[in-house]
């Protein structure tokens, strides 16, 4: 067996030249990056939040971290990078004319999204059972807000995906033509990007 | 004799390290005394994952050169704010204390 890395272009699998949509020009389309731009300013202006509130309570935002459960933010941290892989495989197969390739990369996305809500509850639920509530002290607060938020994101980015599934089954979304569905993995990875930043900010530093 | 051609692309090969990464985030988590070093660690994992995301998940490394700033220099500033924050805090909540 030899495992070999092969050069990486636009659509994944080697063939840029395919990728007229892509290259120096908006992914998706301009509407969705207008979205985009605004969810990322609503996170940084969490993010400066728990600095200023970090600055102000550090002995709760150095004990907080400690009583959240890691296995729950790690395994959702999994989730969200494998279905952000999956609509990213979802995208090259449409871009080589596989659609029903591109529809079993989706449903994978959508059951990490399913997976990434299920512990969420989970962990919830865990942290009832450990006294953590959104009252319990200002870091908890901040996680209960943050985490929440995105869970909501979550949510209807899943929807967004459902709806890239319906509408490749209509063939709707084809070689030619899947502006759209560019723009739905956009918001879904964006999704994805502000995990990146809260799940070490809740569950790792200290 | 089995022949079995097994190729990775980099959409592969990115879901592979921000897999490690995300598990040597949690590792440290769970074993690492708080610190400033730790804290930049982290902070540079967090800049690179994001960037990793970016680039290959999102495309942006060949696309539209304003995106491509405005997202980069978030995963550059964000970093750069929580070991600041950390590195400057006692001054940072007197600035912001009412």
């Amino acid at each position: 067996m030899s495992i070999t890395a092969t050069d990486f272009h636009l659509n994944g699998s080697g063939i840029v030249t395919q990728e007229p949509e892509t290259l120096n020009k908006i992914p998706g389309n301009r509407a969705v990056w207008v979205g985009i731009f605004a969810e990322m300013t609503e996170f940084a202006l969490f993010f400066i939040v728990y600095f200023i509130a970090k600055a102000h309570y550090p002995e709760q935002f150095n004990q907080g971290p400690q009583q959240l459960n890691t296995l729950a933010g790690t395994l959702n941290t999994f989730a969200l990078i494998s279905s952000s892989y999956f609509v990213a495989k979802a995208l090259a197969a449409i871009r080589i004319d596989d659609p029903e390739q591109s529809i079993k990369w989706l449903w994978r996305a959508v059951l990490c999204g399913g997976i990434y809500l299920v512990i969420k509850v989970w962990e919830y639920h865990w942290n009832v059972d450990q006294g953590i509530e959104t009252n319990t002290n200002k870091f908890y607060t901040m996680y209960y807000y943050m985490t929440f938020n995105h869970l909501l994101h979550v949510g209807w980015a899943s929807g967004s995906l459902l709806w890239a599934i319906r509408q490749l089954k209509a063939g709707n979304y084809t070689q030619n033509n899947h502006l759209g569905f560019t723009a739905i993995a956009c918001y879904w990875h964006m999704v994805d990007l502000a995990w990146v930043i809260i799940f070490p900010l809740l569950y790792v530093l200290r | 004799m089995l022949k079995n051609n097994f190729t990775l692309n980099m959409l592969d090969i990115s879901w592979i390290l921000l897999m490690i990464i995300t598990s040597a985030n949690a590792f440290v988590a769970e074993t690492a005394e708080p610190s400033l070093a730790i804290t930049a660690i982290i902070c540079c994992s967090i800049a690179y994952k994001g960037r990793r995301i970016m680039d290959y998940f999102m495309e942006l490394n060949h696309a539209n050169t304003t995106i491509q700033f405005f997202m980069r220099s978030y995963f550059h500033v964000f970093p750069a704010l929580i070991f600041l924050s950390d590195l400057f805090s006692e001054e940072l909540a007197s600035l912001t204390t009412i």
